[in-house]
């Protein structure tokens, strides 16, 4: 079996939250804190609800308060249509997620008031990284590994890593590192909206697990 | 010990708290709260202090003293500020003081961490050595007395950080705030698995029958966990599934109106042989081990809560629960996911039948908790972020940390 060229160290990140103070209990103050709010709670309300077990509906927090407590699902559809890898800073997002909310202000019926309990209430995170002791020399050990690891690294490496180096870690080391061209592509393929991060898990194993065969069936010369 | 929870919590947990421990090796960390037994906080940190330890660090436990009066005042301030009017007077919030300044000239506070837990003794805070103080409330703060939360205020603002269970409890004191929700032990006597002698065992001890199904609430009784709208639940739903109700609870040292309410639920419950109102003793965690396990369904129809721990050990045994939308059970219940979240004494009951006639679907969402709290609400993922915030007070000013 091909051996890489670097090994591929697995990382992962833990977040803890902390309170901003402000919270929202209509859009218009959720308007205007995404307007001042700091980048690291944009970030952690955009970026980082991926990580916290989302709910496929939605691909933020913006758009899952609106839709579970504002109730508003034509706004929320908006707001989850933001995809926050296409944006070049944080400032261009809340730019956009201020945007939409402004269109929706000027074409809908203003929005009641949530019910007490259901305000927005805006956090950041401190963020810490590390390896988790796990590293891949080749497309096997690679496989196993990406059947054991926790949730959070793999976030790490497929979601995270958008904003480091604007591609997942995954597909870049099995094409720098294993030459896998087909694989890397096939992984770059997968939606990172469209499943939670056990659906992300699953959809790597399947891509690695068809190569291996192929690896393996293939009759050398 | 750290070592049994390979193969149970996540083990990226179990990584970062060793690589915290060698950053933080051999320096002191001091929690200080008032009961030794009885409660969450009491219960959580029964386990926390020896892992801790044997990740090198010099962690203690001191619990400050008081006498009845001492606890009632605190009852009071405990009860206000989650949004419940009690008379306070300046003379009591002089004896909070008073108590306080007592039990600091006791204890030692020389510790470089210093976790005080919960408003009882939080003006210990003006007794401060060295070292970073931190407060930790574990109450709902969203909705306090205004009046009672400005007397709590300006010790707050002393500490250095705050941290609080939920986003929402947070309070905007102009301090760092953080937010840790609380978590169970899988290996403890209370949440450990048991074999069938020994749930049997304890259905014999207090003569529960085993024919039918049984709904169970654990929790102390106090009017917030609403023990009575639990008995109306039953009964609505007795009238379509026959079936038993059990309310097991423990007194705590700083909780006198523990027994009123208890004589309130036992009269309301009246003579019913199918309501099994168990007082237990402190430390009777086998037994409310074997109850959670031995349920066919399990409810915490709280109406205000810090967090509702009996939550996720209910979820941790695979158990379908049904919660009230307070505090922090919405954080552990995902509504139709993990559980089911009620907000009325008719929901509770519509939704205990709808899991008494669809088993399938009762063992399905017992399943999906189960696995949300191994990621999510176990007591090495809570020692880890207490440790990650120290390491961030440490490290002041960065947002990313590499460990």
């Amino acid at each position: 079996m091909a051996q890489a060229k670097e090994p591929f160290e697995f990382r992962q990140c833990v977040s803890i939250s902390k309170s901003t103070g402000k919270k929202a209990k209509n859009l218009r103050e959720l308007r205007d804190a995404i307007a001042t709010v700091s980048n690291e709670s944009i970030f952690h309300h955009t970026h980082q609800y991926f990580l916290r077990g989302h709910i496929l509906e939605y691909t933020n927090d913006f758009a899952h308060w609106a839709g579970e407590s504002l109730e508003e699902r034509i706004l929320s559809e908006h707001l989850s249509n933001i995809d926050p890898y296409a944006f070049k800073n944080i400032d261009e997002l809340r730019q956009e997620l201020l945007h939409v909310i402004d269109v929706y202000l000027e074409n809908f019926p203003e929005p009641r008031e949530v019910v007490a309990g259901a305000e927005f209430y805006f956090k950041e995170t401190i963020t810490l990284i590390f390896p988790v002791g796990l590293r891949a020399k080749n497309l096997a050990e690679f496989l196993i590994a990406i059947k054991y690891i926790d949730v959070a690294a793999i976030y790490y490496h497929f979601y995270e890593a958008r904003v480091r180096l604007g591609v997942d870690d995954f597909s870049r080391w099995l094409e720098d590192s294993l030459n896998k061209k087909e694989l890397a592509e096939n992984i770059r393929s997968i939606d990172p909206f469209m499943h939670s991060i056990e659906g992300i898990r699953e959809r790597i194993i399947e891509a690695v697990e068809k190569d291996l065969r192929k690896e393996m069936e293939a009759i050398e010369p | 010990m750290i070592d049994q929870y390979a193969g149970i919590s996540p083990k990226g947990d179990l990584v970062l708290l060793h690589k915290l421990g060698e950053k933080l090796y051999n320096k002191s960390f001091l929690h200080i709260n008032s009961t030794r037994a009885g409660g969450g906080v009491a219960e959580i940190l029964h386990r926390m202090i020896p892992i801790i330890k044997e990740l090198s660090i010099n962690a203690r436990w001191e619990v400050i003293e008081g006498d009845e009066r001492f606890f009632e005042i605190t009852k009071k301030i405990h009860n206000s500020l989650q949004g419940n009017v009690e008379n306070m007077t300046e003379d009591m919030w002089e004896y909070h003081y008073e108590v306080n300044k007592r039990n600091a000239e006791k204890l030692d506070l020389e510790a470089d961490a210093i976790l005080i837990h919960d408003p009882q003794p939080i003006p210990l805070i003006e007794f401060k050595k060295s070292g970073k103080w931190i407060w930790r409330c574990h109450i709902d703060l969203s909705n306090p007395i205004e009046e009672v939360w400005n007397h709590i205020l300006p010790y707050t603002q002393k500490y250095e950080a705050a941290i609080f269970s939920v986003g929402k409890f947070a309070r905007a004191a102009g301090i760092d705030e953080f937010i840790i929700p609380p978590s169970i032990d899988p290996i403890s006597e209370k949440n450990r698995e048991l074999t069938d002698e020994e749930i049997k065992e304890t259905l014999h001890k207090f003569q529960i029958p085993i024919d039918r199904p049984m709904i169970l609430q654990v929790s102390r009784f106090d009017r917030f966990k609403d023990p009575i709208g639990v008995i109306k639940a039953y009964r609505m739903v007795k009238k379509y599934n026959d079936c038993i109700l059990v309310l097991a609870g423990s007194p705590a040292t700083d909780d006198p109106e523990g027994e009123i309410v208890l004589k309130e639920v036992q009269d309301y419950a009246s003579n019913d042989p199918d309501i099994h109102i168990l007082l237990l003793p402190p430390f009777s965690d086998k037994d409310i081990n074997a109850l959670q396990r031995s349920a066919t369904v399990v409810l915490q129809k709280s109406l205000k809560e810090g967090f509702g721990l009996t939550v996720s050990e209910a979820m941790w045994k695979g158990k379908p629960v049904i919660g009230g939308a307070a505090g922090g059970i919405p954080l552990q219940i995902i509504h139709g996911v993990t559980g089911f979240l009620v907000h009325s004494v008719e929901g509770a009951a519509f939704r205990i039948r709808q899991f008494l006639n669809d088993p399938h679907m009762a063992k399905q969402m017992g399943e999906k908790g189960k696995e949300y709290v191994r990621n999510n609400f176990l007591i090495t993922r809570q020692i880890r972020d207490y440790l990650s915030v120290w390491y961030a007070m440490e490290n002041k000013g960065k947002n990313i940390l590499e460990v």
